[in-house]
């Protein structure tokens, strides 16, 4: 047998090949998932990652530097919040009436200014290195935290940077490919019916199957492929054929006084539908939201567009998990792959800054209205210390009770852990 | 003396010296000699160390941990002598000897985190403490290397569970001197339902099977098949069965002892289908079903073989598998400004290897035109580099890529930066070994140390794909937009691929290989690796004098082409198999290692010899492999072989490989016109062939093959392709939108039947199956999809129903 650096089999950590976790089960999740064990004691069982790809100006959303000189400070101003002393970008008006529901990490720091690699960075908490693939938080939490069976465990709307890296494919997203739209039915493939067949078409081609699928008959008590597939065929069956799966992605079937505050934008819409699936019992959902790249017209674009949606979707998502008494069991962050510079560049926009950015956590046991860490005077680096992504990572996965040094291994033997160099920003469960 | 024919030839090297083993010459067990007071002084490489091992201390989670344990690190698994030797100074007393940390905690004198190891008294402490009252010496320069690990019996033959048999160990070292280290062994097996194994070497029948126990002492490592017979088909209760050609007669060597009887032949629909699966990634068409089915020919299947290995199909699946394990994709082409060719770079590299499989172009000589991969030749200009670099690339008319002697792509992908990177991938795909533990440390299941591995990694240092001529460069980027521009920007790249697309010619990066100088006289021949010099060194094989090669990579290709080279025909050979077979000789294929023998060591030895001798023949190979009967039999089990997934007894069930999927779902629904269009060039036209190495579909193919596991080709581990089932793939096959529109495509079989006057329902049938399932319905088959047909609203949704009924069923999906 093929042993591991540390004698553990390889064979043990084969890839499965499948998309969407949930839906992915490979066989040997099937006699694993009896025994599953829940998070451990976390309060967390859900997670949303929003991802604001481009990297948003930390100035400009939640670190304003108001005494700073005008070609830092740039043209926003701050408003107050409804938790007194800490104060937000005046173009976030929902949110800064939620504050006391998130916490703001500023000051957190690294070096990588690309955003392949930046983005790597803060989708995994491990800096890249070249020889080795780090999973996503997605595929990390729907391999540790068990879910339904009937849903896929890491959804990604529309798509995701996340990969699956060394846990192999079975752990990688389901991705939506589209972001649904105003009242119009959204789906993913494969799990509706489609191409105009009915339900009772369905069951009548499924008979056909049964009476013609008789090759194997008796030989899945000798064969674990014909008995996985078997399972399979009847799960596929109810799943395709039952309403649950099809019924959280259809964000147009939700009730309009829950849908308004999301607005009608792609991101806001893609806010609805994570809150439609996590309330279903999917356990991860990303959200990504691009266009943050801001190297020109930072203010105009980030006024217009990027800031008001990024408003709506976050408050309405936040106060959508919260009355659902939801915010408690499903950690929200939000975070880009780096900060922007503070000065302004001669564009009216800012450049890549990896050196100073800033995150918002909630839910998941986070005490709200908190700002932790700080930048400094002129948003440069951190005022003190600093955080690090792999300390942001590593909180992420302590409130969903998964330990970031449990250490996996990679297809070719070599032990890592989940996060290399995290540790726990402990302030922040208060 | 050691049969030969009992080890695999990598054993045989480790075996080098077979001796004799006689009570006389061969020093006691340690156990014996420091079981009372002893006087004589253990060895430190010879006892200490081993012993260390055997009582776990340099472990990954005690002190071999890199952070070490308590404050106290030894190297994990051993094998770097100088700080070991200096990290056990500091845990002994050599005044007090007795009051030595390394004494007092692992008998629990003293808390010790890591538990008892050993009781005050006994031997293992004897031996440590003779050790410091000796005066603790370490490795000395005189001392004799080890050389070789025997051990007996050669071959365990258990009847029932619970018998048990004692192994015993013997060390020889260079200077002739040979002792019983069975007490300073570690033991295990691959197989623990088989047999176990315990800390004495005593191995305990548990369970009916094959496998084989493990020894290892200092960098050898031995093994000992073990088996219990699975029924008493044994001797001369063993039937009469027919083995036409050598894989036969040695598969069924094996089976003999096993009591295990081979199934019958498969039936000629059922060899056709799996033949066609293999070698071409293909399902038969209709007709040629049918016409192998009423042949009469008694050598039709041969005659198959030979007809399947000519198509194109047959490249094309082939060049798809070699990319997979040398690790072709558009993902990993090198950053910056040549970027935006990295697609066109992967398809060039499919094509290369493609018009070599085609023209079946010697295996060795397929590899050497990648391992020894130039950019520029050396009469070459930099000038006239770029000229041919950039010819490959123009929209019009682009030069032929794949005419390139060699094929440097293997070399400049950006995950080959680093040397060790570039020595790990060239041992994952040529030599199916894997080097990764042995990069930081002795591998623990292999015979490879930290050393071995930087003397491997000598060969490649200084290869590299960096920037050309400096001059010329920015010479060349004159007026083309490009000056000023910086390479890392999306301007950059982007504008490089229409400028070449346009016809220009642009400066490349080269590969950079050393030319090797002359070592200046009074220094060490070898490859400085920064401060320290390293004389490069075959794995398991001879230092070499690179100076005397021009290419430094030379040296390891002519030892890989060396008969007796014990990994690069056997790696390839192992591969091929493991696509017949759905598993390697060795498995998994690609971890060629000395504690993880061949299932059949003689099988394996015979067809890499064979394959050496036919001149790395590939097609040798394959139809060598798919004529033995043990290839053509059916999976149908009978009751002594129904749980043998490992000794080839009958044909194991398994998921058809992910491109091959998506294209029998496109084949079996093809109207008789695109099937041709698709078999004259599958290369260009399907998912098995030239896009495998684009990252993102040539069409909208990538969700289907990605659900069903097709390799990255990310990472050095074949590994990377499953064939495991999941519910995705069920509900895809079932439900998706995209095999739903393939059904109803105006490509499409039913489209075809729409406008054609065929109404037979029976021969529309018997079409159905022969598409789907290559074979004819049995009468009840038929009666049932009838009996459908009839009540259906029309024959063409009837059809279409039947069409979907049987790609779902799970005779499709499999390789039967």
């Amino acid at each position: 047998m093929n042993r591991f650096c540390d004698g553990i089999t390889r064979r043990d950590f084969v890839r499965a090949g499948a998309i969407g976790s949930g839906f992915g089960f490979g066989l040997a999740d099937y006699l694993r998932a009896a025994d599953s064990p829940e998070a451990k004691s976390a309060k967390a069982k859900n997670a949303v990652f929003i991802w604001l790809g481009g990297g948003p100006s930390h100035i400009d959303t939640f670190d304003p530097k108001p005494d700073a000189p005008a070609e830092i400070r740039g043209e926003f101003k701050p408003i107050d919040t409804n938790v007194p002393g800490m104060r937000i970008c005046e173009h976030l008006p929902k949110l800064s009436q939620l504050a006391d529901t998130y916490s703001i990490v500023r000051g957190i720091s690294h070096t990588l200014a690309g955003h392949e690699l930046g983005t790597e960075y803060l989708n995994t908490g491990s800096r890249p290195i070249p020889s080795l693939v780090y999973p996503g938080y997605g595929a990390v939490i729907s391999k540790e935290v068990a879910g339904d069976n009937e849903l896929p465990h890491f959804v990604a709307i529309p798509s995701t940077p996340q990969k699956a890296g060394y846990l192999g494919v079975r752990y990688a997203p389901l991705q939506t490919n589209d972001a649904p739209k105003p009242g119009v039915p959204f789906s993913v493939r494969g799990i509706s019916l489609g191409n105009g067949v009915t339900v009772d078409e369905f069951e009548k081609r499924q008979n056909l199957l049964t009476q013609l699928d008789t090759a194997f008959a008796g030989v899945e008590k000798e064969s674990k492929l014909i008995d996985g597939m078997d399972r399979f065929a009847h799960q596929a069956f109810d799943l395709i054929r039952s309403s649950k799966a099809r019924d959280a992605f259809d964000v147009s079937t939700e009730k309009p006084g829950v849908a308004a505050p999301f607005g009608e934008g792609r991101f806001g819409m893609s806010c609805l539908l994570a809150l439609r699936l996590v309330t279903a019992g999917v356990r991860f959902v990303t959200v990504s939201f691009t266009g943050w790249d801001t190297h020109t017209n930072n203010f105009r674009s980030m006024q217009n567009g990027l800031l008001p949606q990024l408003d709506s979707g976050v408050s309405a998502l936040l106060a959508g998990l919260k009355a659902r008494g939801l915010l408690d069991s499903t950690i929200v962050y939000v975070v880009g792959e780096f900060g922007r510079t503070p000065k302004v560049n001669e564009r009216a926009g800012r450049d890549h800054w990896p050196r100073a950015m800033t995150a918002l956590l909630a839910g998941g046991g986070v005490k709200g209205g908190q700002a932790l860490g700080a930048s400094d005077a002129k948003g440069m680096g951190p005022a003190n210390d600093g955080y690090t992504p792999d300390q942001m990572a590593a909180t992420f996965y302590h409130a969903l009770g998964i330990d970031h040094r449990k250490e996996y291994h990679t297809a070719t033997g070599r032990p890592v852990m989940i996060v290399r160099d995290g540790s726990l920003i402990r302030p922040l469960f208060g | 003396m050691i049969s030969p024919t009992r080890l695999t030839a990598f054993a045989v090297i480790v075996l080098a010296i077979p001796t004799a083993v006689s009570a006389a010459d061969v020093a006691a067990p340690a156990h014996e000699r420091f079981k009372g007071e002893a006087t004589e002084s253990p060895s430190f490489q010879r006892h200490v160390l081993p012993l260390l091992g055997r009582l776990g201390c340099n472990g990954r989670a005690c002190h071999g941990s890199f952070q070490g344990q308590g404050g106290f690190r030894l190297s994990l698994f051993g094998y770097d002598f100088a700080s070991d030797h200096a990290a056990l100074l500091d845990r002994f007393n050599l005044k007090t000897a007795t009051d030595s940390l390394m004494l007092l905690k692992p008998t629990l004198q003293e808390a010790h985190k890591g538990g008892k190891r050993m009781a005050t008294g006994e031997w293992e402490y004897n031996l440590l403490l003779r050790w410091a009252k000796a005066g603790a010496k370490g490795a000395g320069e005189k001392d004799a290397a080890f050389a070789t690990l025997e051990v007996e019996p050669k071959e365990i033959s258990f009847t029932k569970p619970g018998e048990t048999a004692k192994l015993r160990a013997i060390a020889t070292w260079a200077d002739g001197s040979r002792e019983d280290v069975t007490p300073l062994c570690r033991f295990r097996t691959n197989d623990d339902s088989v047999a176990t194994i315990d800390d004495n070497g005593i191995v305990h029948a548990t369970g009916r099977g094959d496998t084989a126990v493990v020894v290892f002492y200092d960098n050898g490592i031995a093994t000992v098949p073990v088996l219990m017979p699975l029924s008493d088909r044994l001797g001369s209760n063993y039937p009469a069965v027919p083995t036409p050609t050598k894989i036969d007669e040695l598969v069924v060597a094996k089976l003999r002892k096993l009591g295990i009887v081979p199934s019958e032949l498969s039936t000629d629909a059922e060899f056709l289908r799996r033949v066609s699966l293999d070698l071409t990634g293909t399902l038969p068409a209709t007709d040629e079903v049918r016409s192998f089915l009423t042949d009469t020919t008694p050598n039709k299947r041969a005659k198959k073989i030979d007809e399947l290995l000519a198509r194109p199909a047959y490249a094309a699946w082939w060049a798809t598998k070699i990319s997979d394990f040398t690790g072709n994709t558009e993902r990993n082409g090198p950053l910056g400004g040549e970027q935006g060719l990295n697609r066109d770079k992967a398809g060039q590299w499919y094509d290369w290897v493609y018009r070599r499989v085609k023209e079946n172009e010697p295996y060795d000589k397929l590899v050497a035109g990648m391992a020894l991969a130039i950019g520029r030749r050396p009469e070459q200009s930099y000038a006239d580099y770029c000229d041919e670099m950039s010819s490959y690339f123009r929209k019009d008319n682009p030069a032929d890529f794949a005419a390139r002697p060699t094929m440097p792509h293997f070399w400049t992908r950006r995950t080959l930066g680093k040397t060790e990177e570039q020595a790990l991938a060239f041992a994952h795909a040529f030599l199916g070994v894997s080097l990764q533990c042995a990069q930081c440390h002795k591998h623990p299941y292999d015979q490879w140390t930290k050393q071995d591995f930087d003397q491997f990694t000598a060969f490649f240092s200084g290869v590299r794909y960096g920037a050309g001529n400096r001059t010329e460069t920015q010479a060349m980027k004159k007026g083309t937009g490009l000056e000023g521009l910086d390479e890392d920007s999306g301007n950059y790249k982007r504008k490089f691929a229409e400028l070449l697309a346009d016809g220009k010619v642009l400066p490349f990066k080269e590969l950079h290989v050393p030319q090797n100088q002359k070592p200046r006289p009074g220094t060490k021949p070898g490859v400085r690796v920064g401060s320290r010099v390293i004389t490069p060194k075959l794995l398991g094989g001879e230092e070499v004098v690179n100076a005397s090669y021009t290419d430094p990579r030379q040296p390891v290709m002519d030892w890989m082409r060396q008969a007796d080279n014990p990994y690069f025909a056997r790696a390839f050979v192992n591969r091929v198999w493991a696509n017949h077979f759905g598993r390697g000789l060795i498995a998994p294929p690609d971890d060629l290692n000395l504690a993880n023998p061949a299932s059949n060591p003689e099988l394996l030895d015979y067809l890499a010899r064979g394959f050496v001798a036919s001149g790395f023949d590939m097609k040798w190979l394959h139809r060598t492999i798919t004529n033995s009967r043990t290839y053509q039999l059916s999976w149908r089990a009978n009751d002594t072989n129904r749980h043998d997934e490992r000794n080839l007894s009958r044909a194991v069930l398994r998921r058809l490989p992910a491109e091959i999927v998506f294209d029998a779902v496109v084949l079996a629904t093809a109207s008789d016109d695109e099937r041709k269009r698709l078999d004259a060039d599958p290369a260009a036209l399907r998912v098995i062939g030239r896009s495998s190495g684009f990252a993102g579909g040539r069409s909208n193919d990538t969700y289907a093959v990605t659900l069903f596991g097709k390799p990255q080709r990310a990472t050095n581990c074949d590994c990377e392709r499953s064939d495991e089932p999941a519910l995705l793939q069920t509900v895809y096959l079932r439900n998706d939108p995209e095999v739903l529109k393939l059904l109803d495509r105006p490509e499409g079989w039913l489209k075809q039947l729409a406008k054609s006057k065929q109404t037979d329902s029976d021969e529309l049938i018997r079409q159905a199956y022969l598409r789907v399932l290559s074979r004819l319905p049995d009468d009840r088959e038929l009666q049932v999809s009838h009996k459908h047909l009839s009540s259906a609203k029309d024959t063409q949704s009837g059809l279409r129903d039947l069409l979907w009924a049987l790609l779902n069923t799970k005779e499709f999906i499999v390789n039967r």
